[in-house]
């Protein structure tokens, strides 16, 4: 491993040679809307692009999740994962034409996650023409239903009904190059919506106004006393509702999320916010309810874990300063199911969930190498030890 | 009216995906291929374009020869991305510099095949935004597989771009069903099986290219129909579905504008036939009108129609290609 590790920096050149097929991936991936539940052209498209390459093997799972799998050398081993979501937030009537300029690519979704997908598929290729083999079978999945009410519902079956024991995982994301993600909190987003029935705001006194009703509501929120530890927050993200500026609004619609080590605080604050509702839905007499998006339970491997440390040894190696967060990515279920996982990201860019969103070409081919690392370092045992 | 040539001479892109086979069958004719960008201010897309046809039918599969891009004097940043990823660029005006020089479209495509080297040049427009390489192995496809076939021509669903990132899922082609599809059910009911005759995708044999006139405008692609049916008649044309392109969407006065041109191309070569007859020359204005502060105000445009003679008649080019008259 020590050998491969030492070649790294070299191999980003090589990478780069290749940087018409990369990006005519990331294009051809970005360029097929995919958003959540409707990822069956892009994942059409993604086997297709497999079966091309030479991958060994090109199917999908049980639930659709589309597939490539690259046979390894030994049948001892048992197959190491990479994965990318294949959803996006836009929907297909958005324009998803990608403009490619000297060092950038623009365009919906490219961040999150057309990058990593096109990148995740240029694997194959990578493999070839760097002549790199694997003594475990390599699993490339673009998985579905990941975002938001997906609930990451594609790698939870993929995981669930994977028939041999798994040896490691990556996750791939398009931004940021550093990041390091061995570690998720415990999460569970919800929503609370306020409906007032146009008959009964005539039959009010004082017609309610569901936006109020949830400013109410944030303001019992503001109340809630979180505890320093475990380390706990919950997050206010979007809020809608009304019609017009004159015309009390008869929906409104508020987006939270709530963040804690411990999933049993974060189920507890949920449960507060329960109550919350509840009281205001009864003391207003209007439509009041909340309801859970998606959730995630904590999860995480220990800093010293020979997978985090080789995998901080191959970002160093290439220059790259790791940077380790939380994230509510496909490595929470990997980790949940006791399979070690990481997440990377491939390059840097801006305007993240924008139609223009942007990604710069150049450090990408460093965020490819640092991927072919960590396989190899997995590849060579760190997360075979118990 | 037989439908013949419609029923044979229609494919879908998918009938040429096997690119492998178009290799080898490139190799066993011992062709060579050239792909054609015309460019004028397409900083927007040209990078993408050169990227994903490099890729795919260069590099994965040695499909095409070379990408040369003609460009009409940009004054974005056109000419230096397409260098920077990889193409062949070349200033329109730079080629046969002593010859008097125009701007437009035909004039690059008719200034590519003294650049090109191929056998068969595939012409794509620029400015294409959902691009992918089956733009250009859809048209080759028919080429190489069928001895007949020399000339192949594109058409596609297509929507168009409205506002800000939406797409109309149909629409577009109001020249062909207002101009073109009418003239050509007066004159040529045959040529009414062409589906989109407008279409700016074609791709042809040199040896049927170079015996052509090019107007240098909007009349290019009229033009090179109506001569290729003449000369060798509807059978070596083919179409090509090409799925989905996605377009800029152009006002009603543009397209009045590429009507006039394909209007007076059309008529210009039917007299010369001598299937209309004329007392008067067309004239070379289009007139439109604008409303500005109440009062309506003429905007007239000169559109000469100048055409480019075949380009087998240019000695330097029968030179370069070691062709004899």
């Amino acid at each position: 491993m020590d050998s491969f590790l030492d070649s790294l920096p070299a191999l980003v050149d090589d990478i780069k040679a290749i940087k018409d097929i990369i990006i005519t991936n990331i294009v051809l991936i970005g360029q097929t809307p995919a958003p959540t539940f409707k990822e069956k052209r892009r994942g059409i498209v993604f086997m297709e692009r497999m079966a091309e390459f030479g991958v060994d093997e090109v199917t999908t799972d049980g639930y659709r999740n589309p597939i490539g799998i690259i046979r390894g050398t030994s049948s001892e081993k048992p197959p190491i994962f990479v994965v990318a979501h294949l959803d996006t937030f836009f929907e297909k009537d958005i324009v998803h034409n990608y403009t490619i300029k000297e060092n950038t690519i623009t365009g919906p979704g490219i961040l999150d996650n057309s990058l990593g997908v096109g990148v995740l598929l240029s694997l194959p290729i990578i493999f070839q023409k760097l002549d790199l083999a694997f003594e475990s079978d390599i699993v490339l999945a673009g998985t579905i239903q990941s975002i938001g009410k997906g609930n990451l519902r594609g790698v939870r079956h993929l995981l669930k009904t994977w028939p041999t024991p798994i040896r490691g995982g990556i996750c791939i994301e398009g931004v940021e190059l550093g990041r390091l993600n061995y570690f998720s909190d415990g999460m569970i987003r919800g929503e609370v919506a306020c409906s007032i029935s146009e008959e009964k705001g005539i039959m009010h006194k004082y017609t309610p106004n569901a936006i109020l009703i949830l400013n109410e509501v944030i303001n019992g929120l503001m109340k809630l006393s979180l505890p320093q530890r475990p380390r706990s927050k919950v997050v206010i993200g979007k809020i809608s509702g009304g019609a017009n500026h004159g015309k009390i609004a008869y929906d409104a619609t508020l987006g939270f999320e709530i963040r804690s080590d411990s999933y049993k605080m974060v189920k507890s604050i949920y449960n507060d916010i329960r109550d919350i509702v509840d009281g205001i839905a009864h003391e207003n007499e209007v439509g009041l309810t909340i309801k859970t998006i998606s959730n995630l339970r904590a999860a995480r491997l220990k800093f010293n874990h020979p997978l985090v440390k080789s995998s901080a040894a191959v970002l160093e190696t290439l220059g790259i300063k790791p940077i380790s967060k939380s994230t509510e990515s496909a490595q929470s279920i990997f980790l949940s199911r006791r399979i070690p996982a990481v997440t990377l990201g491939i390059t840097y860019g801006e305007n993240y969930y924008t139609s223009k969103a942007t990604m710069e070409i150049e450090p990408m081919f460093k965020g490819i190498a640092q991927i072919l690392g960590v396989l190899k370092a997995i590849d060579s045992g760190v997360c075979d030890e118990p | 009216m037989s439908h013949k040539w419609l029923d044979n001479n229609t494919f879908h892109y998918s009938d040429f995906k096997d690119l492998f086979g178009l290799v080898e069958e490139k190799q066993k004719k011992d062709l060579k291929i050239s792909l054609c960008l015309p460019t004028l201010n397409e900083e927007k897309t040209i990078a993408k374009e050169i990227i994903v046809m490099k890729s795919e039918l260069m590099t994965r599969y040695p499909l095409v020869d070379e990408i040369v891009v003609i460009d009409s004097g940009s004054t974005d940043n056109t000419v230096n991305i397409a260098k920077s990823f990889g193409a062949d660029v070349y200033d329109a005006n730079e080629i046969l510099p002593h010859l008097e020089k125009f701007k437009g479209k035909g004039e690059n495509l008719w200034k590519a095949l003294y650049i090109t080297k191929g056998d068969i040049i595939v012409y794509i427009d620029a400015d294409i935004k959902n691009i992918h390489h089956r733009f250009a192995y859809g048209l080759i496809g028919p080429l190489l597989l069928y001895d007949h076939i020399k000339y192949a021509k594109a058409f596609y669903d297509r929507p168009i771009s409205i506002g800000k990132n939406k797409i109309r899922p149909t629409g577009g082609g109001r020249v062909t069903e207002l101009v073109i599809r009418p003239l050509f059910s007066l004159f040529f009911p045959e040529l009414t099986q062409i589906i989109q005759p407008l279409s700016g995708e074609y791709a042809g044999y040199r040896d049927v290219l170079d015996k052509i006139p090019f107007p240098i405008g909007y009349g290019v692609e009229t033009s090179m129909i109506l001569d290729i049916y003449e000369k060798w008649g509807l059978d070596v044309i083919a179409q090509v579905d090409l799925d989905r392109r996605i377009h800029r969407n152009q006002d009603t006065k543009a397209l009045g504008r590429m009507s006039f041109a394909i209007l007076k191309t059309f008529i210009n070569r039917q007299k010369r036939s001598g299937l209309i007859e004329l007392k008067n020359n067309l004239y070379d204005e289009i007139i439109q009108y604008n409303l500005v502060e109440s009062q309506y105000q003429p905007d007239a445009l000169k559109i000469v129609g100048f055409e480019r003679p075949p380009m087998i008649e240019i000695p330097e080019y029968c030179e370069k290609f070691n062709i004899k008259n």
